[in-house]
């Protein structure tokens, strides 16, 4: 139950721009077990993705750095990883999709030549096999006429099928963690559900891990296991996926959860969560949330709450349960 | 394709005729008297007028192009009012000395230009980006002229290792060719640069990285593709530029090659020559175009002729 493949501890990365420091992320700590779905969610700018590209560790062509923490993945310390090894471990061990399908394909390459890079790269294949393999990844993800769209550009499909083919290159050397960024939100509704069966069924049928990086609460009940829910680059709260929806503690969650729209009631408009994210400029001292928290109380203002374990499995950040958790001491 | 290229190459026609329009009212535009430079200074009047009517000079400007369009239809480009020899002869003579100087200076151009502008792009603001864009400036701010007589003075006088002038051997090429071909070099280097750093900011470079790539691939195969477009736009246009033959060049370097010819034939007033080599220019250009519409396609299966 409890091996751990990707394991990250107080990951902070900071953007250095020329208007100073910008913690996108402050001390994120989250893990992955094997073949586990953990979905990421949070609003905009609360560091998801920042704490993806570092796992990957993209940065190296934006101003971010990662300046303090560990991340593990199976047993190895990504951070302190040669270049050379790393690259061994992008595309073939940790795998990723993006939001945009439209704009993450070469438009001059062949879609076989994209798919078929990572293949013949990681996997050692010579040219014949790579397209063997492309044209099995394809008809694996659902894309018709596999052995015709092997030869053609991405230009001449659409949003959802170049989803598609990002997947069946993700997978396509067997990954043992899939990050997924966003990889609906570009999309129609009704070819969201398609890329999320097939992403699901994918799973099921390899084990993969995979990080879902989402917004979409949807989404997150649709495939996690369990979430992970980040507010102004920390995580606020991580449960198992029912506990989330049933009994979700930390008041941003719940604001979360009260702002999906309801058939059933209906109400003037939609519940929201007043106020913004604070920008970096101005992060508040004490709980990052608690200038739009309705329950926030003087402590919430002074002093920052710690990521307690207030459940098997439930672990909140915020000082209601805190006290809770001291009286019972 | 074929029929796109076709349609393309038919179209050469009219605007040849126009063009041809231009520069015969042009060329007569320029101020001076060609009966009186062929007859000699020393000629009478009279003999001066005779010569006149012998070049056909003293009918109407409709009249004289007319019958030079229906000469040109017929392949005729005329006879040299200075040499008597046909115009063709003339300008073939002319014509391979800079078109290998110009093929010449192209292959420097774009192999330093593309080297320098990927570096610079991908060590944006570190010291090879400046050193690069330092060169790029200075090889488009430096006069040709200064930079050959440099050269000149360096590896032909001090070194002795190039001919100082001529094209007798293909040391003679060396020195000219690296002339032209820094401005060109500079030009191609600042647009490789400025195209590449927007294309690496894309996100199929991006996911070229999370492939496991290494960063030499990512640029040179899945950025430098993509970024090539302008590049090529403005490689043409140079092209075009050094196949009109570089009149300062040529004559630093007395090379046997069109921009001398021209800047001869346009002091002596010689007609035929300046109008036929005003025309070959444009054709030239018009070809070149079609070739960069082409390498278009080559370089970006988006775009297609129908």
């Amino acid at each position: 139950m409890d091996n751990k493949l990707l394991e990250i501890e107080n990951l902070k990365t900071y953007f250095f721009t020329d208007s100073g420091r910008v913690p996108a992320v402050n001390g994120v700590d989250l893990f992955i077990r094997e073949g586990e779905t953990l979905g990421i969610v949070g609003e905009s700018g609360c560091g998801k993705s920042v704490t993806s590209l570092s796992v990957m560790r993209l940065l190296a062509h934006t101003p971010g750095r990662v300046v303090d923490g560990s991340i593990r993945f199976a047993g190895m310390d990504l951070l302190s990883l040669p270049e050379s090894k790393m690259r061994e471990i992008r595309g073939n061990e940790i795998a990723m999709i993006f939001q945009e399908p439209m704009t993450s394909l070469n438009p001059v390459y062949k879609i076989g030549d994209q798919i078929g890079e990572a293949v013949r790269l990681h996997l050692k294949y010579d040219k014949k096999k790579a397209r063997e393999r492309v044209i099995q990844m394809l008809k694996l993800v659902g894309i018709p006429r596999a052995e015709e769209i092997v030869d053609e550009y991405p230009h001449q499909l659409s949003g959802g099928m170049r989803q598609r083919i990002m997947i069946a290159m993700a997978m396509s050397c067997e990954p043992k963690l899939l990050i997924a960024d966003e990889p609906t939100t570009a999309l129609d509704v009704t070819i969201q559900a398609q890329i999320l069966d097939l992403m699901r069924k994918l799973k099921e049928e390899r084990g993969t891990a995979i990080m879902l990086i989402t917004h979409d609460l949807g989404v997150v009940a649709e495939m996690c296991d369990r979430v992970v829910v980040m507010y102004a680059g920390k995580v606020v709260e991580e449960a198992d996926v029912f506990d989330i929806f049933e009994n979700p503690k930390h008041p941003y969650t719940q604001g979360l959860l009260h702002s999906i729209p309801k058939l059933r009631r209906k109400t003037e408009r939609l519940q929201s969560i007043p106020g913004n994210v604070p920008t970096p400029g101005n992060m508040p001292s004490g709980c990052k949330f608690a200038p739009r928290c309705s329950h926030a109380m003087d402590v919430c203002r002074e002093q920052e709450p710690d990521l307690l374990q207030i459940a098997s499995g439930h672990r909140c950040r915020c000082f209601l349960y805190q006290n809770d958790l001291a009286k019972e001491a | 394709m074929f029929t796109y290229l076709m349609r393309r190459l038919l179209g050469v026609v009219p605007i040849l005729l126009i063009v041809s329009i231009f520069v015969f009212l042009f060329v007569h535009l320029i101020p001076g008297d060609p009966a009186r430079l062929v007859a000699g200074p020393d000629a009478s009047q009279q003999d001066v007028e005779l010569v006149r009517e012998q070049l056909g000079l003293d009918k109407p400007l409709a009249v004289q192009y007319i019958a030079f369009v229906g000469k040109l239809l017929q392949g005729d480009l005329g006879t040299s009012m200075k040499t008597n020899r046909p115009v063709f002869d003339e300008i073939a003579a002319r014509f391979m000395p800079t078109f290998w100087l110009t093929v010449w200076s192209m292959a420097w151009a774009i192999i330093f230009g593309l080297l320098i502008g990927v570096i610079s792009a991908t060590k944006r603001n570190k010291w090879q980006d400046y050193a690069g864009m330092f060169g790029a400036v200075s090889g488009i701010s430096l006069p040709s002229f200064w930079l050959g007589l440099m050269l000149i003075q360096l590896f032909s006088v001090k070194l002795g290792l190039f001919p100082t002038g001529g094209n007798d051997t293909w040391k003679g090429y060396v020195l000219p060719s690296l002339t032209l071909g820094a401005g060109v070099a500079a030009v191609i280097a600042r647009f490789a640069r400025s195209s590449l750093m927007d294309i690496l900011k894309e996100d199929y470079i991006r996911t070229g990285r999370a492939k496991g790539l290494k960063e030499n691939i990512v640029v040179w195969k899945h950025a430098l593709k993509n970024a090539m477009i302008p590049v090529i736009t403005m490689t043409g246009l140079q092209f075009g530029f050094l196949l009109g033959g570089s009149i300062v060049v040529e004559t630093v370097f007395s090379w046997p090659g069109l921009g001398r010819l021209l800047i001869d034939s346009v002091s002596f007033r010689d007609y035929p020559v300046i109008q036929a080599e005003l025309l070959l220019f444009a054709l030239e250009f018009i070809l070149i175009n079609l070739i960069v519409d082409i390498l278009y396609a080559v370089m970006n299966p988006q775009i297609r002729y129908e």
